[in-house]
């Protein structure tokens, strides 16, 4: 079992998640965060966390297509251990729709730490 | 909403939510942790196992309290990975996780009142079967992004 970042992360990506998690299993896209399901040991410290609400526990139905996008983005973008700045329109697009088809990068975090918290 | 401050009033607020509901505390935490691996530390079916890995108990014991404390109460003090530290250990079976479990259920339900008891055995339970998915059986349900990309 593990937990599984949704669509609702892309272009918030707020990272409280990060702070919290105790077995740093969560890796940076662009726009997107995901946790890599072997690492994860569902201890659900991060679901409360995300004010997006985009975690999600993979006990609920539906949530295959996320699980496979989880797996594999963890295996191709960088590992994230300190929470970085938001982008500075993550609320905009807290409760946009269709957030996936129109605006998910499969491009990675670049040098997430020291970039965002210099623009902080 | 995206400030820092507002951010950490929000976690805040889900902390004092959870003591709340539970009354977990640090305090509570360290009497669990101690309680619990005094019990492993001389059971006959996993002691042994503890006693060749745990070079040096104190470091152990608190990182376990950190650790809790982390899941329970969202302290951000540890940070780890026990899945490849699980994962390293060949002599651990299924029945081995079964008895953790029955110590650590019977430990809370003498050390915490119950509302607590179940929260910390809740989390117990989901950790420790996700533990054993890693161990023992993680090949067929994630198997390697290669290998998804192969299938038909």
């Amino acid at each position: 079992m593990t937990f599984v970042v949704t669509e609702a992360c892309i272009k918030c990506k707020y990272m409280d998640c990060v702070e919290v998690c105790p077995v740093d299993c969560f890796y940076e896209g662009e726009n997107m965060l995901v946790i890599h399901p072997d690492e994860c040991i569902d201890c659900g410290v991060c679901e409360p966390e995300c004010p997006a609400e985009a975690i999600k526990s993979d006990n609920e139905s539906g949530l295959e297509r996320w699980l496979a996008l989880n797996a594999e983005y963890a295996s191709k973008w960088p590992n994230i251990t300190a929470k970085a700045a938001p982008p500075p329109d993550a609320d905009k697009w807290k409760d946009v729709p269709n957030k996936f088809a129109e605006h998910f990068s499969e491009q990675p975090g670049s040098d997430h730490n020291a970039d965002q918290s210099r623009a902080a | 909403m995206s400030s820092d401050q507002e951010h950490s009033e929000r976690r805040a607020r889900i902390v004092q939510g959870i003591v709340d509901e539970t009354g977990v505390n640090e305090e509570m935490i360290v009497n669990l942790v101690h309680t619990f691996y005094g019990k492993v530390r001389t059971d006959p079916l996993i002691g042994p196992i503890f006693e060749r890995v745990i070079e040096d108990w104190d470091p152990h014991l608190a990182k376990m309290c950190d650790f809790w404390s982390s899941v329970m109460l969202m302290s951000g003090r540890y940070k780890g990975n026990p899945m490849i530290a699980h994962m390293r250990l060949k002599m651990v079976r299924p029945e081995h996780f079964e008895r953790w479990l029955e110590l650590f259920t019977e430990t809370a339900a003498e050390v915490c009142p119950a509302a607590a008891a179940e929260a910390f055995v809740g989390r117990a339970n989901n950790i420790a079967r996700s533990l054993q998915l890693g161990m023992f059986y993680r090949a067929e349900k994630y198997p390697p992004p290669q290998a998804r990309q192969d299938a038909p």
